[in-house]
């Protein structure tokens, strides 16, 4: 079990106990609603996780090595952007193959936006936003989330080449 | 369309997502490869339970306990600045990744939390998230993952800023809209 894991359950240990001050009735809710939501979700989620174990296998690590050379400038930014948001699964699998693409001799800028689209825009990540926030929220944050990449790169690009 | 349609138009679209994908492994090494994107994809899945657990309890506490009017006060449309910085503040904390912190914002949106704090929360998550910042510094190193995040720091509340300026007045289609 990992660190989030652990938190996430104190959180959830503390709001029970909250919801326990406030009554039984409370707490009922709170199950309830947990409930509900799991329900609501439960095949949503289960589709979400084979679309993260298929990106996992079919690993585009050599596409993305192949993009993205060292001093691609704006070019690099733009791809790293682009790659960044098909970058696969969490942090355990994208910084590993970020630091490869970094040893290669990619420069800071295009590193920095890639990491940047896939915390802000990865396609992966949306496949649990659309179900839980609705295509609304989904369409108005990822558009406006597009510029995010490109600026952190270019700011990093003016800052240290 | 009709609404049992509509309902389904989500797992519609991971499902395409899925056949997509199958196709890819198909061609690149035949149908062993196909049957390991499920085995990995439910593997996955088996080991975030614990994870998943929690954050649906979160989400379902959080809505029972907290009232609408605290929400409407701090989260609101109306909470200005106040409620934005403190939803930066609350995705810069909150650990687990996508399946465990959308069921929270979902359950905010739903408690009557505005546009810009949810925006704010998600962009937070995403770009100051505490948890993810020591294996960032272990394997990319101190200097990108520095330089990354004061680059991106004041980016969480201006998105959020500007979102509910834009956008703040939609926020009860978007509420409608979570589900379809």
């Amino acid at each position: 079990m990992n660190s989030a894991t652990i938190i996430l359950w104190l959180i959830a240990g503390v709001l029970l106990l909250f919801s326990w001050k406030d009554g039984t009735e409370t707490v009922k809710r709170g199950g309830t609603l947990a409930w509900e939501t799991t329900k609501q979700n439960a095949l949503l989620i289960l589709l979400a996780f084979i679309i993260v174990g298929f990106v996992n296998i079919l690993s585009p690590d050599e596409l993305v090595r192949t993009w993205i050379g060292p001093n691609t400038g704006l070019l690099g930014i733009l791809l790293a952007e682009i790659i960044g948001m098909f970058l696969p699964g969490g942090p355990y699998v994208v910084f590993p193959l970020i630091s490869i693409l970094f040893e290669a001799g990619a420069g800071f800028a295009p590193v920095i936006t890639l990491v940047t689209s896939w915390a802000t825009q990865s396609f992966l990540t949306i496949g649990f936003e659309l179900p839980f926030m609705g295509w609304r929220f989904t369409i108005l944050r990822w558009g406006m989330g597009l510029v995010i990449p490109l600026t952190a790169g270019l700011v990093a690009l003016l800052l240290w080449g | 369309m009709p609404s049992s349609l509509k309902k389904y138009q989500i797992h519609f679209l991971l499902f395409i997502v899925i056949l997509i994908l199958s196709v890819l492994a198909y061609i690149q090494s035949g149908w062993d490869l196909v049957g390991d994107g499920f085995i990995q994809g439910f593997t996955i899945l088996f080991r975030e339970l614990p994870l998943l657990t929690a954050a649906f309890l979160t989400a379902g506490f959080l809505q029972a306990l907290v009232k609408k009017e605290f929400i409407t006060q701090w989260l609101g449309a109306d909470a200005g600045i106040k409620g934005i910085l403190l939803a930066c503040l609350g995705g810069g904390l909150i650990p687990g990744g996508p399946y465990a912190y959308y069921p929270i914002a979902s359950a905010l949106l739903k408690s009557g939390a505005g546009l810009g704090v949810l925006i704010a929360f998600v962009s937070a998550k995403n770009l100051w998230g505490i948890s993810r910042l020591p294996l960032e510094i272990a394997i990319l190193g101190t200097t990108i993952t520095i330089r990354r995040f004061l680059i991106t720091f004041l980016i969480p509340p201006l998105m959020g800023i500007f979102a509910e300026k834009m956008f703040g007045r939609r926020i009860n289609n978007i509420r409608e809209n979570i589900g379809l």
